[in-house]
């Protein structure tokens, strides 16, 4: 018997958006010059507020902190195409995921300074906290799409997984339950080259990511992540597929970690310049201006006014963030349960004779009121 | 015409290095000596490891045993125990403590039981390294001590330097070992504790406690970064209180060195226990409670266990409140000494 062919598997990748801001006519999506617009404003203010971050940091103001730069095509248009009812999980390089689902970044400094307040969402949110453990949420948002798909509303959920990431057993798990149950979900793999010290190539012997997609029954996409078009485009399509009920998409979301892994890393002992500089000229943000400026929607003037704002709300989110009391230390035994039981109660007690111990019996009068549900 | 000279360099009998330093070193010395030695983990190649660990080694001994994997607990845990039992005698690394958990299944189904289950036909050689405990301002599950989950599964175990000389001896006792070892460095103390280590090749008997210093009134169990904390009250203790403390750094934490144990509660008859961990379950519950089966007669005040609080370890503005600090040490002695 001569060897049949019984699966063939091709993987497209979508560019509409070109760097010099020339685009693809017969590809570009329907887009109004508002969410275009929309679109740049958000990549601009987040790639602002991370050098702010930056900044913070480096002056002690802020613990270890997580770039977002070069990746804001990727993280701000994806959301763009979901309702407030869609549950949406970034990593935890996703603050611009966060910024454009409307959370305020005051509380995206006050997380990365060390402050357990700072996991507070927008009233109505449906989004949950990113996972420190790399891709241990993506089985839960499996979950979550499954939970969707109960309410029978069309509702989806979509997350983000690093290029490093995807070699997690969780990636596996998760779309082996998301084409078994044909669930409502969306999973971009937000590949920006580089996981700490190990690029791409070393994660990975396959061409592209996307295509373990076609393992799971799943549909999969690569995408250029820096062409903010093509990324609201794929994604538009994937979250339609969901909620008409054809199941899910790996989008994956090829982009560039322009700066270190963390303030922690230096990423000048592992790569060299000269690829950083050649995906310089690849950035979302400028090819996006270009595209704006050549539709005639976008001109230096309303650049610069843009900035100028830009510059007053980070400042506004900064003072706020530094406005924040001190943490009470008995707030850590807060939420822990609905209900507290004894033992967390005595040890509470405990922390109130070491705090007395510490700064006598005023202390506790002295500090900050405690939030949270205790017992 | 010159002849070069060969000068035969000594390098010199010991050195004062830090604990990662040590670390280092003792790794260099075992690829050295072992062409079976080899290292996997993630950014441990080029970067030369997150903290450093491994700095220089991808360079010396290569891609092959210096290896850079994909990010994938599993399969370095996994493919580690295959290593180790084809014949190789693999250090793994995982990053943090906090990404442990993402071994387990591999820890607790395979690991220690691999020996067992072959009747002694098969062995597995391998170290796991991992950074432990707190206090270094580090982001979410960058500061746990999941000590106590990995004592207490069979076959396997447990050591955790608080000295430089500790950490070359004990890893390198590690390595030779014919059992797997997962190996916990406080990363608090990688570059605060510096001490005299030998330059050349020495080990550290696993399965020993040492005596930090001698006391005649309380016995302070310890270990890890906790070793530094106990020693900073047992000093305000004995000037403010003019108690005399014994400060036992246990260093291997399974199997236990009970006799050493026992011996100094026997003879102080008042013990505090002092950890990072969840203070429930921990593995101060389990020498409490092996004081208590064996040595209660002695006693003269119940035994006070000081760890974390049973919840979540809070991020790291509130982490000097939740790991106790040489005042919660001090509390729990004076209440034992005033029983």
């Amino acid at each position: 018997m001569p060897l049949k062919t019984v699966v063939t598997c091709d993987i497209k990748r979508l560019e509409i958006l070109s760097p010099d801001g020339t685009f693809d006519k017969a590809l570009m999506p329907k887009v109004s010059d508002e969410l275009l617009l929309k679109m740049y404003r958000l990549m601009f203010q987040i790639r602002q507020f991370d050098e702010r971050a930056i900044l913070l940091q480096r002056s002690g103001r802020l613990g270890t902190y997580p770039m977002i730069t070069g990746q804001e095509a990727t993280q701000c248009v994806p959301p763009l195409c979901l309702k407030p009812t869609d549950w949406a999980v970034p990593t935890y390089r996703g603050g611009g995921v966060y910024f454009a689902r409307g959370m305020q970044m005051r509380y995206a400094l006050l997380y990365w300074a060390g402050d357990d307040r700072g996991t507070h969402f927008p009233e109505g949110s449906s989004d949950m906290m990113f996972s420190i453990p790399v891709g241990t949420h993506l089985t839960q948002v499996a979950g979550l799409a499954w939970g969707q798909k109960f309410k029978g509303k069309g509702g989806v959920a979509l997350t983000y997984c690093g290029d490093g990431t995807s070699s997690k057993g969780d990636l596996h798990e998760a779309l082996t339950f998301v084409g078994q149950f044909k669930l409502p979900a969306v999973y971009i793999i937000e590949n920006n080259g580089w996981a700490i010290s190990v690029p791409r190539s070393r994660q990975a012997a396959s061409q592209t990511l996307a295509q373990k997609a076609w393992g799971y029954g799943v549909h999969g996409i690569q995408v250029d992540g820096n062409d903010a078009l093509a990324v609201y485009q794929a994604t538009t399509e994937a979250v339609a597929r969901a909620r008409k009920g054809e199941g899910g998409t790996l989008i994956e979301c090829e982009t560039y970690r322009m700066s270190h892994h963390t303030t922690a890393d230096d990423a000048t002992r592992y790569r060299s310049d000269k690829e950083v500089e050649a995906w310089k000229k690849k950035d979302p943000i400028l090819r996006m201006k270009k595209f704006l400026t050549a539709k005639k929607i976008w001109d230096e003037k309303k650049e610069k006014n843009l900035a100028a704002e830009t510059q007053s709300w980070i400042n506004a989110e900064v003072k706020a963030y530094e406005e924040f009391p001190a943490p009470n230390p008995l707030n850590m035994f807060a939420d822990n349960y609905a209900h507290a039981p004894q033992h967390l109660i005595e040890q509470r007690a405990e922390l109130e004779e070491l705090l007395k111990f510490k700064g006598g019996a005023k202390i506790l009068m002295e500090l900050p009121p405690t939030e949270g549900r205790f017992p | 015409m010159r002849t070069a000279t060969k000068h035969a360099t000594k390098s010199p009998a010991t050195q004062t290095i830090n604990l990662v330093t040590a670390v280092n070193q003792a790794l260099d010395l075992a690829l050295g000596r072992d062409k079976q030695v080899m290292l996997l983990g993630e950014d441990i190649g080029r970067n030369g490891g997150v903290f450093r660990a491994t700095d220089g080694l991808w360079k010396k001994y290569g891609d092959e045993r210096v290896v850079d994997t994909p990010l994938a607990e599993i399969g370095i845990m996994g493919a580690a125990i295959g290593l180790a039992v084809n014949g190789m005698k693999p250090v793994a690394e995982i990053q943090f403590d906090g990404f442990m958990p993402a071994v387990f299944d591999q820890v607790v189904c395979h690991l220690g039981r691999i020996r067992s289950r072959s009747r002694g036909r098969l062995s597995v050689p391998l170290v796991l390294r991992a950074p432990h405990g707190g206090l270094i301002h580090a982001p979410e599950h960058h500061s746990e001590s999941p000590e106590a989950y990995f004592c207490h599964t069979p076959g396997i175990k447990v050591v955790i330097p608080s000295t430089p000389y500790d950490a070359k001896g004990l890893l390198l006792a590690a390595i030779e070992d014919p059992d797997p070892v997962v190996f916990f460095e406080p990363k608090l103390l990688y570059r605060s504790a510096k001490g005299e280590v030998p330059s050349n090749h020495y080990t550290v008997d696993i399965g020993k406690v040492r005596m930090v210093k001698e006391g005649t009134d309380i016995t302070f169990l310890t270990w890890g970064a906790m070793t530094v904390t106990c020693e900073k009250a047992a000093e305000r203790l004995e000037k403010e209180d003019g108690a005399s403390v014994e400060i036992i750094d246990l260093r291997t934490l399974a199997p236990l060195d009970l006799d050493a144990i026992l011996a100094s509660v026997g003879k102080t008859g008042r013990c505090v226990i002092a950890h990072e961990a969840p203070n429930s379950g921990s593995w101060a519950a389990e020498l409490s409670a092996l004081i208590a089966e064996r040595g209660l007669l002695r006693l003269l005040a119940p035994v006070a266990r000081i760890g974390g609080w049973d919840i979540r370890m809070p991020l790291f503005r509130l982490e000097q409140y939740y790991i106790p600090d040489a005042d919660r040490v001090l509390m729990a002695a004076r209440k034992t000494l005033n029983f």
